[in-house]
């Protein structure tokens, strides 16, 4: 279990509910690892050289090694983030720009027009998020950050890969009372998985 | 007609860059203002701090004077025209933490007494998007252009939805010829040339 956390307020409902869910996953007996890409201060814009060498291995981006690790270890990756302007916020978009990259997450057959996937291994994709607008607003916006994990990430997984979409709407209108709800469920949806 | 055009790509000698200059070029010819901001070659910071975060509830949310400088020229302009490559079905991450940064409260929207939130870019007539893809069109339609939606949708509430969209899209970026790059091109300036 990959858990991949960003915001950037240490005492956060995110950061709360990323800690309530790894204790979930522990509870269950998973093992769980952790990355907090604001405590790692993740650079999300893709630098230049990374981008010269979109088609070759991953040796020629040393600086992500560590997370191309956990990419090839995890069978369950957990995103955890505040959705801003319809989806995850700069740094985690800059993770998913700079670490899903070929010979790991996807290669190109020659002559191929579209990516051919190489995370068969991971079969669950999770997505806990906090939106300030209401289910309806976020409908209308069109949830383009939902739809990037469901669809465009999901289609580099195993076939059968589940998707677990844990939300909590309208947020700034929420009581003390349905935030520790909440919490809960998060608690009590990773336990279970 | 005030355009200002955001670009984003890491590379100087990118297509990407070639489409915005041909866009800027273009908009100029045909008697415009135009202000670029080119957001890797300024270096611009993509992630919000936890000082920017803490204060994007006051009244005060602009901390960095770069932002400040963006938010002054996006209060000028009438034209939005965005240029990146579409990278996950969506903008890459330094366009997506100018959004974050720039389009603040009091700036993008603001909340009345009610909590809320009302258009603050009324101003804004129009938008372009200019973008190049890998996949084909129809692949791209089947997993959602989400930075396309993120801009004609959620940036919408924020104009208003009488701003005028133009999207000009390469598709298959990977296995098109030079010609179909150069036609291209050509359609970014016959259609900046002709924005009313």
């Amino acid at each position: 279990m990959w858990v991949i956390s960003c915001h950037p307020v240490p005492d956060s409902f995110t950061r709360a509910a990323c800690q309530r869910a790894i204790n979930g996953l522990a509870l269950a007996g998973h093992e769980v690892r952790h990355t907090d890409l604001d405590a790692d201060r993740f650079d999300p814009a893709m630098p230049a050289a990374e981008w010269r060498h979109h088609l070759d291995g991953p040796e020629t981006k040393p600086a992500i090694a560590a997370y191309l690790e956990h990419l090839r270890w995890c069978d369950t990756m957990v995103f955890v983030y505040p959705t801003w302007w319809t989806g995850q916020p700069a740094r985690m978009k800059g993770f998913i720009d700079r670490v899903f990259v070929n010979e790991v997450a996807w290669d190109l057959p020659p002559g191929a027009d579209r990516l051919r996937p190489r995370l068969g291994h991971v079969r669950r994709l999770v997505a806990i998020t906090t939106h300030g607008s209401s289910k309806f607003v976020n409908a209308l916006e069109g949830e383009a950050g939902k739809r990037i994990i469901t669809r465009a990430i999901r289609v580099l997984c195993h076939p059968l890969t589940r998707t677990s979409w844990i939300a909590l709407y309208g947020m700034d209108r929420r009581t003390e009372d349905e935030r520790r709800r909440f919490l809960d469920r998060v608690e009590h949806r990773m336990s279970r998985l | 007609m005030r355009a200002l055009v955001v670009v984003a790509h890491p590379v100087d000698d990118s297509f990407t860059h070639a489409a915005a200059s041909t866009a800027a070029d273009a908009l100029r010819r045909a008697g415009h203002h135009v202000d670029v901001i080119d957001l890797y070659a300024i270096g611009f910071r993509a992630a919000m701090s936890t000082e920017e975060r803490d204060a994007y509830e006051t009244d005060a949310p602009v901390l960095d004077p770069q932002v400040a400088e963006h938010v002054e020229l996006l209060r000028q302009a009438d034209t939005l025209v965005f240029v990146y490559p579409t990278w996950w079905s969506s903008m890459p991450a330094i366009l997506k933490g100018w959004l974050e940064r720039t389009m603040v409260p009091g700036v993008a929207f603001t909340f009345d007494g009610t909590n809320r939130v009302r258009p603050g870019l009324t101003h804004i007539r129009r938008i372009v998007g200019i973008s190049t893809y890998g996949s084909k069109r129809l692949y791209v339609r089947a997993i959602n252009d989400n930075g396309r939606r993120t801009i004609s949708r959620a940036l919408r509430l924020s104009t208003g939805v009488r701003a005028r969209l133009d999207w000009l899209a390469l598709y298959g970026i990977d296995s098109c010829s030079s010609e179909e790059r150069e036609r291209f091109l050509d359609r970014v300036s016959t259609r900046m040339v002709a924005l009313r």
